[in-house]
Formats: structure tokens, sequence, C-alpha cells
């Protein structure tokens, strides 16, 4: 396109140049949102609904159908929750409990096709995964008796479920992959830790995405005295040694501290062989967090850390970073950000090797707190997000929905 | 000769020891989690004095070695307040008063905690009495105790 331009100015002038870009500009991208919906009807003064599992991988899509997955502690204990919603149907159906009866937390959720889903969570310690769709009253499977903070993919005919185990004084990464033949015969092939070695800190909250044969597995690690992002590629229980991808800052102190904070990594695979890893990033200490990424590509590794917002978001705080990707090579990241003094939801889209301008997404910005984003595209590239609403900030929330459509003007 | 090699190999495990404690509450305090020190607080009519610290932040590091190692800082603090530590990066769950379930890291964003450290001198209705960022002196800490104090019509002294 730039040579194309720059032969065409050479040739005919700014003129010629202007009519010849004329069509191009007059075509704008755009996204589209629906109304926002209500995801569920439990509402109310001491209802609190959370969207904060690992990876934020709480919404999925199978065949027509796309699936919703939360705790709240509407009776008082935080149990997990399914709503599910046909693309033709305007509104949740009714949504159905998936834990059991004790404490359970930060369920995620994987679309299996023909509109299953694979849920997992953790519940009173123990990480549990149970399959929806054909059979909804499918038994549970337990993972680990002593984990927390699950996230999963899909693996080919397979899924891959990734968690922190509690092994001795630190959490470990553990990994397990599972064949499905159908709702009541989950098979776990192989389980095994991310990280061969022991661990000498920490490792919480990972994310796991496919590509191709391949896997991607992130988490935070604490091993050099600090929080930093670590990841490792190849088949699963057979990853390479992890490598830090969040950078490196030079310190202020040479006595003091270890060095930057960073929280929360999100994974999506895009294109063909592609990957985002995005997280919230503490590297200008005076902002608070804001929104870092880098891009895996099979062969070549990861690239450099990249800053997601634009400039405008400046000194205010961003969060909660989660990522969509599309095998078409469609790639968006939506967060929470406060530059406009309240709490809203903004995403930004990562086209030929750039980061667009940031949106806020309407019916998720404006007058209250809006947060706590997750979001995945259709086959069709349409865009599913959620998030958690509230008007005041110590008030009682509701969880809401909308889809994006990218139209052309 | 071999006591000074065994002096030099005490000296470098307690730099060890002190290194791998950083950015930890500072020893010594009794300081609990957020909403322990709440219900701590509501029983004993105390204010709270909540430090969000972060893992491996050097400002944290330095307040704890350079003002919380002062044993003026010490006494004042443990007698004026209920003390609660918040690690903002942490996935610890909390229970609010208002029945909210919430995270540590969660709960540093809603005082407004962005950086690290950040003191708060909260009452036991959750408002904020007083606010220190960033490193502090041991005065810093000792004349912030004397306004809170005042503010609240106590003796802070």
């Amino acid at each position: 396109m730039t040579a194309v331009m720059a032969k065409a100015m050479k040739k005919s002038g700014w003129l010629q140049l202007m009519l010849f870009c004329w069509p191009l500009l007059s075509i704008a991208a755009d996204w589209q949102f629906s109304t926002p919906a209500p995801i569920t009807k439990a509402v109310g003064q001491r209802i609190f609904h959370h969207l904060e599992s690992a990876g934020r991988r709480s919404i999925a899509y199978s065949g027509n159908t796309v699936a919703v997955t939360w705790e709240d502690d509407r009776d008082g204990t935080p149990r997990v929750y399914l709503a599910r919603k046909k693309l033709s149907d305007p509104g949740f159906t009714a949504e159905i409990k998936i834990s059991g009866n004790g404490e359970a937390f930060d369920p995620v959720i994987v679309g299996l096709g023909d509109s299953r889903f694979m849920l997992a969570w953790e519940e009173d310690g123990q990480v549990l995964l149970r399959m929806v769709g054909q059979n909804d009253s499918a038994p549970t499977v337990k993972l680990s008796a002593a984990g927390s903070q699950p996230s999963i993919s899909r693996y080919g005919t397979d899924i891959v479920v990734v968690w922190s185990e509690r092994a001795g004084r630190y959490g470990q990464i553990q990994l397990a992959q599972i064949a499905f033949a159908d709702a009541d015969t989950l098979t776990i092939k192989q389980s095994c830790t991310a990280d061969i070695a022991a661990a000498q800190d920490e490792q919480l909250y990972p994310a796991v995405t496919a590509i191709g044969e391949r896997l991607l597995v992130s988490w935070e690690d604490r091993r050099l005295g600090h929080t930093i992002i670590m990841a490792a590629q190849g088949k699963p229980c057979d990853l390479t040694p992890p490598r830090r991808i969040s950078a490196t800052i030079e310190q202020r102190s040479a006595t003091y501290g270890k060095g930057h904070g960073v929280s929360r990594v999100a994974l999506a695979t895009f294109g063909a062989d592609r990957v985002l890893a995005t997280w919230a990033d503490k590297r200008d200490f005076r902002e608070g967090y804001d929104i870092y990424a880098a891009v895996f590509r099979l062969g070549n590794g990861f690239g450099p850390n990249m800053r997601v917002q634009d400039d405008f978001g400046g000194v205010a705080r961003q969060w909660h970073p989660t990522a969509a990707g599309h095998p078409d090579g469609s790639l968006l990241v939506a967060w929470t950000d406060e530059r406009e003094g309240n709490s809203d939801i903004m995403i930004s889209v990562f086209a030929d090797g750039e980061w667009g301008e940031d949106i806020p997404v309407p019916g998720a910005s404006g007058a209250g707190e809006q947060a706590h984003p997750s979001i995945i595209f259709d086959d069709q590239g349409q865009l599913h997000i959620i998030w958690i609403e509230r008007d005041e900030r110590n008030g009682p929330t509701r969880l809401k929905y909308m889809m994006g459509t990218l139209t052309t003007e | 000769m071999r006591f000074a090699i065994k002096r030099q190999l005490i000296f470098v495990l307690l730099i060890f020891v002190s290194l791998a404690a950083a950015a930890e509450p500072p020893a010594g305090y009794p300081f609990l989690a957020f909403d322990e020190a709440m219900q701590q607080a509501e029983q004993q009519g105390k204010p709270l004095f909540v430090y969000f610290g972060r893992y491996g932040c050097g400002y944290c590091d330095k307040t704890n070695a350079e003002a919380f190692s002062d044993a003026t800082v010490k006494q004042r603090f443990i007698d004026h307040y209920i003390l609660a530590y918040v690690d903002s990066e942490s996935g610890r769950r909390l229970r609010l008063p208002t029945g909210e379930r919430i995270t540590e890291r969660e709960l540093g964003t809603r005082y407004d905690a962005f950086v690290t450290p950040v003191f708060s001198f909260i009452n036991v209705n959750g408002d904020v009495l007083a606010r220190l960022v960033g490193v502090q002196r041991v005065v810093d800490f000792l004349d912030a105790d004397k306004q809170v104090q005042d503010k609240l019509g106590g003796k802070g002294s």
C-alpha cells in the first residue's frame, strides 16, 4: 500500500494521490454494539458477581451458543453458575448451578463445538471439571486436591487445564490434558508441572492457549523476588523451560526492592501461528497499572513488550486485560480504564503490528462503574463481551453482556 | 581469624534472610489480614492503619528499614491502631463488612492504592482519615499519627 502510494505520488503528484486515496479514506471500520443485556436475574443488595478467573476465560462460544460462567454469593456461599444464549435469542436462559456444596471460585469455560462447553473451577481448595451441553447433570471430575486458579483451552480434540497446585511451600503451575468422549467420560491423558524445575517461589494465575499442535502456558512467577510473567511452550508435558516475557526494567535503588510488579496474564491465539500475551504492568510506578503485551510467533518466540493503551491513558489506571483472537488474524484487547474519572471498559485493536486508538465501549462506559471484562470472537468474527457493572463503588453488582460487530461505512 | 570468618558468614546469612523477607510487612508488628483487622477495629473501637504493599516493592522495603524500625513509631502504631497488611497483587480473598467478597488486589484498587506503598488510616466505617503515598520517614509517620489522633480527639502522643 505504501509503495503504491509513493509511486502514485512520484508519477502524478499530490492531486492524483488524493484522488487515489479518497475511496480508501471513506471506508472506515467501526465497531457497532448491541444493547447491553443482563445475564442473570439474581441481583440485589447483598449480591456480588465476580469475573476474576485466571486468564479471564469467563465467556465461550460453541455452535450457535454463547455461554457465560461466574461466581456469586446470592445464598450466602460463593457458588459457580452458567448461563447460555443462542445467538439468535435476545436474552439468556435461566442459569444453572455448576458447583457443588462447597465454596466455589474462579470458573473458566471453553467451547467444545455443538453447543457443548467444558468448565473448570476451584471448590473447597480443589480444582474441578465438568462438561455441559449434552447432559447438564454430568458428573464432576476432580483434577486436583490442592489447587486453585484454573484456566482452560481446547487442544485439538482434547482440552488442557492449567492451575496453581499447592506443593509444599509454593504454588506450582500444573497442567492436565483431558479427552472427552462424552459428558460422562472425561479421561485425564497426562498431567505434569509446566516447569519441570522445582518452584523457587510462588507460581500463580496461569493462562493457556493452543497453536496447532503446540501449547503456550504463561503465569505469574515470583522467583526473582518480585512478580514477573513467564511462559513455556511445546506439547503438553513436553514444554520448553520457561522464559521471562515481561521486560526487565532498571531499578531505581540498588539497595531496596527487587523489581516492578506485573499481574494477571491473559492469552489469545490469532492468525495461523501467533499468540498475544497481555498483562497489567506497573513499570511506570507513578501511573499504577498499564496494559502491556507481547506477541509470540511459532519459530520466533516472543517479540518485545508493547504498551497496549494509547497515550491518552496517561496517568490513569488500567487493569483486568482480556484478549480475543481469530484465525483470520483479528486481535483485540479489552480492559478496565479510569481515564475518564470513572471505571470504563475500553478496547484496542491490533492491526499491522500496531495498537489502534483506545475505544470506550458504548454501553460499558460512562456513569457508574464498569469493570472486569471478558471477551471472545465467534467463528464469524463477532465480538462477545461481558463485564461487571455497579452504580457505586461499594454497591451491589450486575452482570452484563453485549455483542460487537465490525462494520464498514 | 576463625572468629572473623564466622562473623562474616553470619553477616552474609543475615543479609540473605533480610532480602528474602523484603517487602513483607515489617517484622515485630502485629499486621493482620484486612477483614480480620476490620473486625478487631470494631471490637476495640480503634481505627485501622492499612499498609498496601507489593512483593518486591523497593519503597516498601525502604520504609520498613528506615521508618518502621523506629521504636516510637512501633509503639504508637501498635497502641493507636489495628494494623492490616494488603498485598496489592494478591488473590487472597477477604470479606468486607458489606458482605462483598473481594481479593486483596481488588481492595487495593478500591482504596486507590495504585502505587506502593500506600498507608491509609481508616475508621471502622471504611472512611479514609489520612493517606500517605510512597516512601515514609519516621517524622512522616509520627506527624500523620498526630493528625489522625487529633482528628479523632485522641492524645496523639
